[in-house]
């Protein structure tokens, strides 16, 4: 009698964890969802204390390009004037673009010492846009990080822009940009870019 | 002469906070912000561009284009996607710069302060005292400041917000013993600091920030702002210390104490910029354009409400 009560429970488990596998990979996560998981991985390979630095800057490049468009985010950075880009000078933007940011935001990143990370909502900007809203709280204070998400064409949602105490970094580089590109060339953007990487590799 | 060498002291001391960026001088980070900010949010986007603030040029600075934005695709290959269009005008800052050359040099001044000396006395105050310390000392101050943020509440209307400080600078200065701790922020009270100055309440008003204006010592500002730093000194007690000197030591100290605490920050924004001097500037439009429309901020830590479906209401990261 015992036995096939048993039995029976585990058919009904069995069943249900069949209904899950098979509904997972339909399941596409929500903003808010992807971003908790990817920042929960760069927090997981920040408190990784065997890990070496490069070893980390290696693990966090790997979550970047997960989390990240880095195409999306060059493209809100030059806003109008990504069209002044050829194909080619395009190209030699975004991985110019990534590095510079990877340097400047790796640093502050490992610094990285118990902040808690609070995810609050997300709140729907435009079609396919949304804002997932956190605060990371330090112990002196709570500094609001905001990431804009696009839908990939797979369903999947990708950062491109991060707003942090409502600084916008695509907006900010947008009017650097815009300043660079009045009085010069994209050719000499990309020779700017090109200057600024291997400055911060020395 | 009395008045204008505190003055003086004042921008020093403001600028200390300043000169790492956006966040002005004299107050840290607001943890009710996030919250009004997500409202703010959700608003800004769906404004009509008719609400782009007076005074901030939507100069976008290559001069042909920039009226004419395109409302379109820019391109063949970008499908529906419209860079910057979706986004509200007012996201789009940015801010007059006539005084750029004079700018310039005054930021290349509080750098080489910063650097020179300010982050240097901080680091080694920073050994002495313990973080935690440091930390009660910029609560402390935070509370005197109360009345500052007290009165402009009341300039703005925003009895709520009045009121919650109010209530924090009770708490505070008994139970968070004279103001060290901030038992009224906690999660069990919740009663968020407002960070309302009285250059946001001229903002509110309908005063744009005019033009860019870099300080020495005090960093960022604008001719609204200045003038908004004026009312704030008559708000602080600090102010009115009797020896000059005694305002300007105990400014000076406010402001090591605070970069002890945000060491790292203006390094990791000149960092990441092209045009340091640029991004600054950009940065401190998005900042203060904001914090002015946020007016009326809920008192509140952002709710667990979510669109999204399933999703746990708030997730606290581990």
């Amino acid at each position: 009698m015992i036995r096939k009560a048993t039995l029976k429970r585990l058919v009904i488990a069995g069943s249900l964890l069949l209904f899950v596998l098979a509904a997972a990979p339909v399941y596409a996560a929500t903003p808010l969802e992807t971003v908790r998981t990817e920042v929960n991985k760069v927090l997981e390979v920040l408190r990784n204390k065997s890990l070496k630095e490069e070893a980390k800057r290696e693990k966090l490049r790997l979550i970047y390009s997960e989390m990240f468009d880095q195409e999306e985010l060059s493209r809100w950075s030059l806003g109008r004037n990504w069209n002044a880009l050829s194909e080619a000078q395009r190209k030699e933007f975004l991985p110019l673009f990534q590095q510079v940011l990877e340097k400047a935001y790796g640093d502050k990143i490992l610094a990285y010492s118990d902040e808690k990370i609070v995810f609050d909502k997300e709140v729907p900007i435009a079609k396919s846009r949304v804002e997932v809203q956190t605060r990371a709280i330090t112990k002196s204070k709570e500094i609001p990080i905001f990431y804009r998400v696009v839908q990939e064409k797979d369903g999947t949602w990708k950062v491109y822009d991060v707003v942090v105490e409502n600084v916008s970094l695509v907006m900010n580089y947008r009017s650097q940009f815009n300043d660079i590109l009045a009085k010069n060339s994209p050719e000499e953007l990309l020779q700017i870019l090109r200057k600024k990487v291997k400055d911060q590799k020395s | 002469m009395k008045f204008i060498s505190p003055a003086l002291v004042l921008c020093a001391a403001v600028i200390v906070s300043c000169a790492h960026g956006p966040q002005s001088a004299s107050t840290p980070i607001l943890p009710g912000e996030a919250a009004s900010s997500a409202t703010v949010a959700v608003a800004s986007y769906s404004l009509e561009p008719q609400t782009a603030p007076l005074q901030i040029a939507q100069s976008e600075a290559s001069p042909p284009a920039t009226q004419s934005e395109p409302t379109g695709k820019t391109s063949g290959d970008e499908g529906d996607v419209d860079y910057g269009m979706d986004i509200s005008a007012a996201e789009k800052v940015t801010i007059d710069d006539p005084w750029e050359p004079f700018n310039r040099a005054m930021f290349t001044f509080n750098d080489r302060l910063y650097f020179w000396f300010l982050k240097p006395v901080a680091q080694g105050y920073s050994v002495v005292v313990p973080e935690p310390a440091r930390v009660s000392v910029s609560n402390f101050f935070s509370n005197l400041r109360a009345p500052i943020r007290f009165v402009n509440c009341i300039l703005q209307a925003n009895f709520i917000g009045a009121a919650t400080e109010l209530f924090r600078f009770m708490i505070n200065s008994s139970i968070g013993l004279a103001g060290l701790f901030d038992p009224a922020g906690s999660e069990e009270i919740n009663l968020v600091r407002q960070d309302e100055d009285f250059g946001q309440t001229l903002g509110v008003y309908g005063a744009g920030p005019g033009f860019y204006i870099v300080w020495p010592i005090l960093g960022p500002s604008s001719p609204r702002d200045t003038v908004g730093m004026v009312g704030d000194f008559f708000a602080y007690p600090i102010s009115y210390l009797d020896p000059w000197y005694a305002w300007l030591a105990v400014r000076g100290y406010q402001m090591v104490n605070d970069t002890s605490l945000s060491i790292g920050d203006y390094e990791a924004i000149k960092e990441a910029a092209i045009d340091p001097y640029a991004s600054v500037r950009n940065a401190y439009a998005q900042y203060r354009q904001k914090k002015v429309e946020e007016k009326g901020a809920t008192t509140r830590r952002p709710g667990p409400d979510i669109p999204g479906a399933g999703t746990p209401a708030r997730g606290i990261g581990p």
